[in-house]
């Protein structure tokens, strides 16, 4: 078996994003997945911090915190790559590290975030006269006056209408959006005269779920060329459409950079020798494989997605490689009862530290692996969480990773 | 590994995160199928009582992409296919399930008769034109495969190999073995040419795939036994067990065990290989037969959902590059559609090549030579859906040992 350059370890979306930036710069790479990864569960919106301006936050975090190892190079070319390989897929994304651009959610509340897909881009709805909140019949999860009266609470002053529209969806399954995206593909016809009776304005916007199709952009132009008013999206419960979408750009960007994708391919342990990781094994059901590589970019999350284990209390495990996981001793320290509060959680602190190349490194700083690079969820010592920070030091620890 | 992969103790790690949604070709093609993660992890723990059946279910094609997307390892298609058989306790199986399961036993009628073979493909042909399938719930757009006039285990008694020491047993697969010979003399030339003496072993059935899929499960189980038991011999006399049919080696190295559970199934499975898997051991060795020569051709590579389960990359597609045999890009086009008999039933048949649309579009652009695809349906259904006929890649790398 030809021997990689770059195997990436996970097809969430630093894993994606490691594949993606490897190959653009002609490095031969292998995407080894177990499961289909994050994005058909995410909103699509790529969120860096919480603060009014992220990027001056991020530069005043302290030397131990991902982002300060990952540096502002990697963080404004991950921006740039991200929005690109979007681009290249019709799925046009707007916003840059320092923005907070506001995304209506499915409950009608407002979230910020630095990139968002244009769709969902709500940056003009406060100056909008009047807003359309439009339901769809037999769409479950979204309901159009619960959002009007939770947006009410940002624009008291607005005047808002609901309309409920019949697609003829209706037969089957309760639909999700995800079902509505891929129903009204190539069918949006019927969507944009409904959308025209409503006789809504230049100065108008409609807000919906987001079903316009789970590939680019397509299906939003072909209706919003025919409507007046602006249309928004809003962010949904999985499966996200949004989310399908940003993945399926990705996947069709590693596809024309040939990057070799396999699937089902669980990964159980590293081949090292001393300091260097020759490749990496898989398990299948009746025996191992190894895929030899160059360099191994290891993505395989934090505790959500096995990343990181702990089986015994007090004893996080990263199981590929067991690297020295780094985690807040003691009990007390692990959570606060404030599951919302405004505190980080503990636990969610958890993860692998390393060095400026995101190189694993020991308790006592020394690098373990010359050419293993851990990125995303399970990089410790931050809650991404609670900072609102994991989407983008999975694409910024990515870039990183596959430009050192 | 082992006693985690039956299927009955993978349900409970569903978090019922949607992933399997997000990635079933039968949701994507019918709003009536309610979900991988519904009927399988769902209401195959959580209902109450017999009567509580999912009616869905049988929309579920087993094409295994729930499981793949799976980041939990829920073994979601298998779940679903113990569900079809619980239905099936209470329910008769239709004629067209029950053809469509027995396949085998219908090509072993068929060849104890003169010219057997010719007269039935003659009978297909005119129950096509009348409509007969159609009114016995096959899709009548669909030529059954035609039999070959001779088996490929009929004829490989007269193809002359010279002893080897080393030997493996091919198991052959229906497919191969009645529809498409010429896979399994190619596969019998690579072998012979890697220094392996080809064996068969008269004692296998059908692998059961047809049989799971319809819900004639106790009759996949007697199957399995046999097999299994079989492979167990081979295993103890040192000789693997080798099949150039994707279906039949998911089946055998995984299926078995994530249904029945019998630890027996696992040890044998370790004694499978499917064939490019087993070349690709063997150029890991320093064993593979380098002596190839380039046919300067251009392939598009059709992947089968079945091989993607293995998790053993793509092997095929690097043996053929590694030595020049010839370039291979990888169609990246999603499942066919067809999922082994699932395609043939008539109410299936719209949504089999609703899901098969991608695929014939990114064939039809024909910026290659030659389609390859490991899986024999489907080679069948990419023919049916583009009239482009493809090939096993085991046929090209035969064709490059001159």
């Amino acid at each position: 078996m030809r021997t990689s350059d770059v195997i990436v370890v996970g097809g969430g979306l630093a894993g994606l994003m490691a594949a993606a930036v490897s190959a653009s710069r002609k490095q031969s790479v292998t995407l080894l997945t177990f499961g289909s990864g994050s994005l058909p569960l995410a909103s699509g919106a790529i969120d860096f911090f919480n603060a009014d301006n992220p990027e001056v936050a991020i530069k005043q975090l302290p030397d131990t915190h991902p982002y300060a190892k990952i540096g502002s190079k990697a963080r404004d070319g991950a921006v740039k790559f991200l929005c690109d390989v979007a681009a290249q897929a019709n799925l046009p994304y707007n916003g840059r590290l320092s923005a907070q651009i506001p995304v209506v959610t499915a409950v009608g509340t407002l979230k910020y975030s630095a990139l968002v897909p244009e769709s969902m881009d709500a940056s003009k709805l406060a100056a909008k006269q009047k807003v359309f909140v439009v339901e769809i019949k037999g769409l479950k999860d979204f309901y159009a006056s619960m959002i009007v009266d939770n947006l009410k609470k940002y624009f008291p002053a607005k005047q808002f209408e609901t309309a409920k529209l019949d697609l003829k969806f209706l037969g089957g399954r309760d639909i999700t959006c995800m079902d509505a995206a891929q129903l009204l593909t190539d069918n949006e016809q019927p969507l944009a005269n409904e959308l025209k009776a409503l006789n809504a304005g230049g100065d108008d916007a409609i807000i919906l779920p987001p079903i316009f199709g789970i590939a680019g952009n397509f299906s939003r132009s072909a209706v919003q060329t025919q409507v007046r008013a602006e249309i928004f999206e809003t962010t949904c419960l999985p499966p996200s459409p949004p989310g399908m979408r940003l993945q399926r750009a990705f996947m069709k960007y590693l596809q024309n950079n040939g990057v070799k994708f396999f699937e089902n391919s669980k990964v159980i342990r590293g081949v090292v020798e001393g300091k260097t990781v020759k490749g990496v094994v898989v398990e299948t059901a009746v025996r191992e494989k190894t895929f030899p590589a160059r360099k191994v970019i290891l993505a395989t999350g934090g505790f959500y997605s096995g990343g990181l284990t702990m089986r015994e209390f007090d004893k996080p495990r990263e199981p590929i490689f067991d690297l020295p996981v780094f985690f807040p001793e003691g009990a007390d320290n692990w959570s606060n009862v404030q599951l919302f509060g405004d505190k980080p959680q503990g636990f969610s602190t958890t993860g692998i530290f390393t060095d400026d190349s995101l190189r694993p490194v020991d308790s006592s700083g020394n690098v373990l692996f010359d050419n293993l690079h851990v990125v995303g969820a399970n990089l410790g010592g931050c809650d991404k969480i609670f900072e609102r920070s994991a989407g983008g030091i999975a694409i910024s620890s990515a870039y990183k990773a596959a430009t050192v | 590994m082992s006693d985690n992969t039956k299927a009955i103790f993978t349900g409970d790690r569903c978090l019922s995160c949607t992933s399997c949604m997000a990635n079933c070709p039968v949701m994507a093609a019918v709003k009536e199928y309610r979900g991988p993660k519904l009927v399988g992890p769902a209401h195959g723990r959580m209902h109450f009582s017999q009567e509580d059946i999912e009616e869905s279910l049988n929309y579920c094609s087993n094409c295994k992409s729930c499981d793949r997307a799976c980041p939990s390892g829920v073994a979601v298609s298998t779940l679903n296919m113990l569900q079809r058989a619980e239905y099936y306790k209470k329910h008769e199986h239709l004629r067209h399930e029950d053809m469509l399961a027995h396949g085998e036993r219908m090509a072993k009628l068929i060849r104890m008769m003169p010219f057997g073979a010719t007269f039935s493909n003659i009978g297909m042909s005119i129950g096509k034109t009348l409509g007969i399938f159609s009114a016995l719930g096959l899709a009548g757009e669909r030529n059954m495969p035609a039999y070959a006039s001779t088996s490929f285990k009929d004829g490989f008694k007269r193809i002359k190999q010279a002893p080897a020491s080393k030997k493996l047993v091919m198991f052959t697969g229906c497919f191969i073995n009645d529809n498409e010979p010429q896979v399994g003399q190619a596969f019998v030339k690579v072998m012979n040419a890697n220094g392996y003496e080809v064996l068969i072993d008269e004692g296998f059935n059908c692998c059961g795939s047809p049989l799971v899929v319809t819900g004639f499960l106790d009759e996949a189980r007697q199957h399995a036994d046999n097999n299994v038991a079989r492979i167990l011999d081979w295993k103890r006399k040192g000789i693997p067990v080798v099949t150039p049919c994707t279906s039949c080696s998911l089946m055998l190295k995984e299926e078995y065990h994530e249904l029945f559970g019998e630890h027996e199934m696992h040890e044998a499975a370790q004694n499978v290989y499917d064939a490019f898997e087993f070349l690709e051991i063997l150029q890991e060795r320093g064993e593979f037969n380098e002596n190839v020569k380039p046919l300067n051709q251009k392939l598009l590579y059709h992947v089968p959902c079945h091989l993607k389960s293995q998790a053993i990359g793509l092997p095929a597609q690097n043996i053929l590059e590694e030595y020049k045999v010839a370039k291979v890009q990888t169609a990246d086009a999603g499942c066919c559609g067809i999922s082994g008999n699932y395609g043939f039933r008539k109410d299936k048949y719209e949504i089999s090549m609703k899901i098969g649309a991608k695929l014939f579009e990114r064939v039809k652009q024909q910026d290659f030579d030659k389609v390859i695809s490991d899986c024999g349906t489907c080679r069948m259904q990419i023919h049916h859906g583009t009239n482009i006929k493809p090939v096993h890649p085991i046929e090209i790398l035969a064709k490059a040992y001159a």
